[in-house]
């Protein structure tokens, strides 16, 4: 009785955070509680089930990403990346997205789309060409960049702390085919949009004369924040030597800045993304359930009888199908769901490291299909629209789907060599 | 609520506005913002500022005046706007008033009322909408009066007074 009450919860849930009708976090606490609730998992089972390392790295980011967000920063670099450009639209292209690309990697991707983009349409408002080109290929490459480390995007830190990954190993593996892709994608951008950002040479002087030091807020914030950062950074790349767990390392430098910033705690705090966190407490509670009541066995034995317990077969088409659902869905739920699947194809007997990289890739590079398919995707084309420039679902879709097909068949031929020839 | 805090309240727009003298200030959609911000200039006591249909002469919409100085910064001093944002509802504002060029592309929507609308009515519209004025309309929706938020304030000063509230210690009651 269990398992099929645990699927229709489990299914229904899911069903509702993609249509977005309600709240996503209040449906994903709601399910996680009804298992709570009708016995499929009892409390004591279900906290035990909520990965508390994944929070405290969230929240830890967060809280870095926060107190610099208030010193100008993103903006600073975006400005400085323009007069790298020299005013030219097809480096602009090229450079902002780099500068996205690098920012995501180590922090938020939505923080970073969002404060790079007041420079984006102000240049694009200045050269009079449309900002569109310029946003849609920043948020391709947030996603790309913050497919990079294991702190760039959501799916890789329930990664992480499921496969015991770390750090390193997330910018080790990750790192040399996200380099490759983004560079793939950016020269098929560049093309793509050529006609669209042509300009006349006087018009790139305006955008020259932006004066970066002028978004600077705070310059001595500023200078305390990037050295924590780096430091909280370079505690990630020494992890492992000094026995600490990401959250740790995120906590410390989180706390470290707060103290040395002399911010007020209370507005730092009130800057985390609360309902984020819950959602995650309850995707963690729900599958927790779907664990409990053996529908994880079942699905990957499926899996297994699919795939012909072929290695190859299982990494490459769990690369195509986290790729394609991350499109679709959310590819915070999408990957929760794939944690427990993932462990037990390794318990049947196949290799998990390529199919915890399959998942990686895949979960992360897949949200640039649609407008949908990621937070920066969605933030992005909100203000796009409100600034007078909507980017319609079809548009999108049209360069998304080539970016996700040349980053996933970049991605297979990168797991092939690395992992399966 | 003292009686004299009732009749406040129920005061008509009518019978408060132009205690202050403060006249409209009329715009056409397709004026340009810079225009507008000079004739803003010239007679600053008008904190919001009145979009009228050509046509018809209909209100169609409110600038604040505070909303005039934003899209004017974007666009002379970007760094100084781009410095203050925080979130997307922020980028999204900056990137609307980066591409204001006319008091059609700054407006809120219309902020009005007919003159026999009381004192109540129209301070619960101008704390909804976060302005400190509206106008005042006739059956056509065209404007025919400027009510200040000041204005609506003096009604009630006059109530308070009136009311014998009890001063500040050490000060002596009004007179």
């Amino acid at each position: 009785m269990d398992a099929p009450l645990a699927a229709a919860i489990f299914l229904a849930t899911y069903a509702l955070i993609a249509s977005d009708r309600l709240d996503r976090t209040a449906v994903a606490l709601l399910g996680g509680l009804a298992m709570i609730a009708l016995h499929i998992i009892d409390q004591e089972a279900a906290f035990a089930a909520i990965d508390l390392n994944v929070l405290f790295l969230l929240a830890g980011m967060m809280i870095l990403a926060g107190i610099l967000r208030r010193t100008g920063f993103f903006q600073l670099v975006a400005i400085r990346a323009v007069k790298i450009a020299a005013g030219d639209p097809v480096r602009l292209l090229i450079v902002l997205s780099l500068v996205t690309a690098v920012l995501s990697a180590f922090l938020d991707n939505v923080t970073t789309v969002v404060l790079v983009a007041p420079v984006t349409l102000y240049i694009a408002r200045s050269l009079r060409v449309s900002p569109v080109p310029f946003l849609i290929s920043e948020v391709f490459a947030s996603n790309i960049g913050g497919t990079a480390t294991l702190i760039g995007d959501p799916p890789n830190i329930l990664i992480g702390s499921a496969s015991g990954f770390g750090f390193v190993d997330f910018l080790v593996t990750l790192g040399p085919p996200v380099v490759v892709i983004l560079g793939a994608s950016l020269l098929a951008l560049r093309f793509a949009f050529a006609a669209e950002i042509e300009v006349h040479a006087e018009a790139r002087d305006r955008v020259l004369a932006l004066d970066e030091r002028e978004v600077v807020t705070d310059p001595r914030l500023l200078r305390v924040s990037l050295a924590v950062i780096g430091a909280t950074l370079v505690g990630f790349l020494l992890e492992g030597p000094l026995g600490l767990g990401s959250a740790t390392i995120a906590l410390l430098g989180a706390t470290v800045l707060i103290l040395l910033a002399r911010v007020d705690p209370v507005e730092v705090f009130s800057e985390i993304e609360w309902p984020t966190l819950f959602f995650f407490v309850g995707l963690f509670i729900l599958v927790g359930g779907v664990v409990q009541a053996g529908l994880v066995a079942g699905v990957a034995d499926l899996l297994l009888r699919i795939t012909g317990d072929n290695q190859a077969v299982a990494t490459i088409g769990l690369l195509w199908l986290s790729g394609i659902a991350s499109g679709v869905i959310d590819n915070i739920p999408y990957t929760t769901a794939m944690l427990p699947i993932v462990e037990r194809l390794g318990h049947n007997g196949l290799q998990t490291e390529p199919l915890w990289w399959s998942l990686a890739l895949g979960a992360s590079l897949g949200g640039n299909a649609t407008l949908v398919g990621a937070s920066a995707n969605v933030v992005v084309a909100n203000l796009a629209a409100r600034a007078g420039h909507p980017i319609s679902f079809r548009t999108f879709l049209g360069y998304g789907l080539l970016v996700v097909a040349c980053s996933l068949a970049i991605s297979s031929l990168y797991l092939w060599f690395r992992f399966l020839g | 609520m003292t009686e004299e805090a009732r009749q406040a309240r129920r005061t008509t727009v009518a019978a408060t506005e132009g205690l202050l003298a403060i006249p409209p200030l009329l715009v056409g959609e397709g004026d340009d913002i810079v225009e507008v911000l000079q004739r803003a200039a010239a007679q600053p006591q008008t904190r919001l500022i009145g979009v009228v249909d050509a046509a018809s002469g209909r209100l169609v919409g409110v600038i604040p005046v505070v909303r005039l100085v934003e899209a004017v910064v974007a666009r002379v001093a970007p760094e100084l706007a781009m410095a203050e944002l925080a979130d997307a509802e922020d980028v999204a504002r900056f990137g609307h008033d980066v591409e204001t060029r006319t008091a059609a592309d700054a407006m809120l929507p219309p902020a009005a009322l007919p003159r026999e609308a009381t004192l109540e009515e129209a301070y619960r519209l101008m704390e909804a909408r976060g302005l400190s004025g509206l106008y005042v309309v006739d059956e056509l929706g065209r404007p025919v009066g400027y009510l200040d938020l000041l204005e609506l304030a003096i009604v009630y000063l006059h109530a308070l007074e009136a009311g014998g509230d009890d001063p500040a210690p050490g000060r002596r009651p009004a007179s």
